[in-house]
């Protein structure tokens, strides 16, 4: 069972992937189009770029269920200040009123001591009503067309949205990997008591922790928007437990100090092929529910028994 | 000499606060509500509300069990809709009392699912009962196919709408003999000092001889039990178990309520009563914001900061009391 465990924590992934390719490539006529690779690819950037963030928050021991509401922000800020600032500018404001927020999570969870869960969960109505607020409950075009380009256009054949995965990708990598302050996330995450006594500045890298993902969901909610050319006040509702599914699945385990970026975004793209695939099928949204419910006990039930066997194992003094 | 008298000062600041905050803050939010609105003190805006904060309390209950235990159940309002669904759609087979009985027995094997997935995986609870929230609330979709299903049985009917005496709205009841009875169970029988024991230190129990994995699988169970009577008063109310409009927010408003009521989040000693009086203020809250016609939007910021500033005023108590940190 350990062994097994290890080669599933190893492959398990790929493994879900050539099984839905197989099955998709029976069940459409032209799965091997370069068109609708890249299209599933890019659906699965939104998930797997908020997991960078999420694997980070995880990682650290804590977790965020405020990113839906951010993305939704984030749609909002932009459709209300680009006509003002330009893009550009909109840009940035808006990544710097996520990251703010982001930083609120942190302070409330490290100052004040606030349960993350009970912390992430009021900010999420806290900002979902906000964003509400600020458009008065209705959608908000944009007319700027130009930025349409961020979401939709293409670098020879590559659309952009995988192309910002993979820059942001490689930046989360080497900050998890090869900075000090990835160590110090792994550390505080594995044991946040020894982190302390250490000498670790744990209030600081936890508000990091908040603020990176809030930034990672604010780079999803700059790409949907640019699709939809709308602000949208309910976007992306259930969008956090397609994200925390995609960290869990992509090998990142609960119990913390140990994040898997590669397996993040094999786990966006898998949750992708699922979502086509439903989408072939016709079905209606809820069969999508359903299907990410199922998908994220499944996920738990393997770290669930990855735990508990390498415990025993650990107990028994075999080496894994 | 002077700490000891500034820990002894914070010590009975602590206690008063226990004691009486909650019922000054519910006094309050009645006295403010009533100066800026004459319908809002009608004796049949009170008495309805009350009956109306049945919906939060009942759930209160299992919810206190939980979080005594260390969890949380945040799937509660999808299946709180999701039972809803199931039992009144029963009853043209088995009838309303049957229906009403399978409701909530249904209820209690979905919170028991929950404890297993918890308590067997040792998967932390808010993601368990994360999926679960989205599971349960595809599945009442899919039973129903988005249509509600109208709820024409006298009895079960009767339970939301009936009154006792002809004025004591049901639900008031039913609310009183959950309470009186959870009350039994926490503070005069064995279960209820496991649960304590369980809460306060999970090793210590278990080294006592408790089985504490039995004993958190029993919380869940509780917990879905009393979802499961919510869920009948609440599809009375409606006249109909609307599979997604049922338990919106749900989970939300019960945690708050038993935060906001004093029970210490991660386990410990809690207080049923603290939680069935900020299952009222908070139902009064709402109501009043109703009546004063505030935006929904501003509802949805209102009950969120509700929440943080409930863990805040908890975490004060207890640093009070000289058993935390601020």
């Amino acid at each position: 069972m350990v062994r097994f465990l290890k080669l599933y924590e190893k492959i398990g992934i790929f493994i879900l992937i050539i099984l839905g390719g197989v099955f998709l490539a029976f069940a459409t006529p032209n799965f091997f189009k370069a068109d609708t690779i890249f299209s599933i690819i890019t659906q699965g950037t939104y998930g797997g770029i908020v997991a960078f963030g999420m694997v980070l928050a995880i990682t650290s021991g804590g977790f965020d269920l405020s990113v839906d509401a951010v993305v939704a922000l984030t749609s909002v800020m932009l459709a209300v200040t680009i006509p003002g600032l330009g893009v550009p500018s909109a840009i940035i404001v808006s990544i710097l009123i996520s990251c703010l927020v982001g930083f609120l999570n942190g302070v409330l969870i490290t100052k004040f001591g606030v349960n993350p869960l009970i912390t992430t969960l009021s900010m999420a109505t806290i900002i979902r009503g906000v964003a509400f607020l600020i458009t008065q409950g209705r959608q908000i075009p944009i007319s700027q067309s130009g930025f349409m380009n961020i979401g939709t256009g293409k670098l020879w054949l590559i659309p952009y949205p995988i192309i910002i995965m993979a820059v942001l990708f490689i930046i989360f990598y080497l900050l998890l990997y090869q900075t000090s302050l990835g160590r110090y996330i792994s550390a505080v995450g594995s044991n946040e008591g020894a982190a302390f006594i250490s000498g670790l500045n744990v209030t600081f890298i936890k508000i990091m922790v908040y603020v990176l993902v809030a930034f990672t969901a604010s780079i999803v909610g700059i790409i949907r928007t640019s699709q939809a050319l709308i602000g949208i006040p309910s976007m992306a509702p259930g969008f956090t437990l397609t994200v925390l599914t995609i960290t869990i699945l992509g090998g990142t385990s609960l119990s913390g100090g140990k994040g898997n970026l590669i397996g993040a975004v094999f786990a966006g793209i898998f949750i992708s092929m699922i979502y086509y695939g439903l989408n072939l099928l016709g079905v209606e949204y809820f069969y999508q529910m359903l299907a990410i419910g199922l998908v994220l006990i499944f996920a738990l039930f393997i770290d669930g028994l990855r735990i508990r066997y390498l415990e025993v194992a650990k107990v028994k003094g075999i080496k894994v | 000499m002077d700490n000891d008298r500034n820990r002894r000062l914070k010590h009975r600041a602590g206690l008063i606060w226990g004691n009486f905050g909650l019922p000054f803050i519910f006094i309050l939010v009645l006295v403010f509500f009533a100066i800026q609105s004459p319908m809002f003190v009608s004796w049949r805006n009170l008495l309805s509300t009350f009956g109306f904060s049945s919906y939060i309390a009942i759930a209160a209950i299992g919810m206190t069990f939980i979080i005594m235990t260390g969890n949380f159940d945040i799937s509660i309002g999808s299946m709180l809709a999701l039972v809803a669904v199931l039992g009144s759609s029963f009853i043209p087979a088995i009838g309303g009392v049957l229906g009403v009985l399978s409701t909530i027995v249904l209820a209690t094997l979905l919170g028991l699912v929950n404890g297993l997935f918890v308590t067997k995986l040792r998967i932390p609870a808010f993601i368990t009962t994360l999926g679960m929230l989205f599971i349960f609330r595809a599945l009442a979709y899919i039973y129903t196919n988005n249509f509600p299903v109208y709820i024409q049985d006298k009895f079960w009917l009767y339970i939301g709408n009936g009154k006792l005496f002809g004025v004591l709205p049901l639900p008031i009841v039913i609310t009183a003999v959950c309470y009186i009875a959870a009350y039994l169970v926490l503070r005069r029988s064995p279960l209820g000092r496991y649960i304590v024991a369980t809460g306060t230190n999970p090793r210590a129990a278990e080294l006592s001889g408790i089985n504490v994995d039995n004993v958190k699988m029993l919380a869940f169970a509780l917990g879905g039990f009393f979802v499961g009577i919510a869920a009948v008063i609440n599809s009375a109310n409606m006249g109909a178990a609307n599979p997604g409009l049922l338990g919106q927010n749900y989970e939300f408003q019960v945690i708050t309520a038993v935060v906001l009521g004093g029970t210490l989040l991660g386990g410990g000693n809690g207080s049923l009563g603290g939680s069935l009086v900020a299952a009222m203020i908070i139902t009064f809250l709402g109501n009043g914001m109703g009546i004063l016609q505030v935006g929904s939007y501003w509802q949805l910021v209102a009950t969120g900061l509700v929440m943080i500033i409930a863990v805040a005023l908890n975490k004060l108590k207890f640093y009070l009391l000289g058993q935390g940190e601020l």
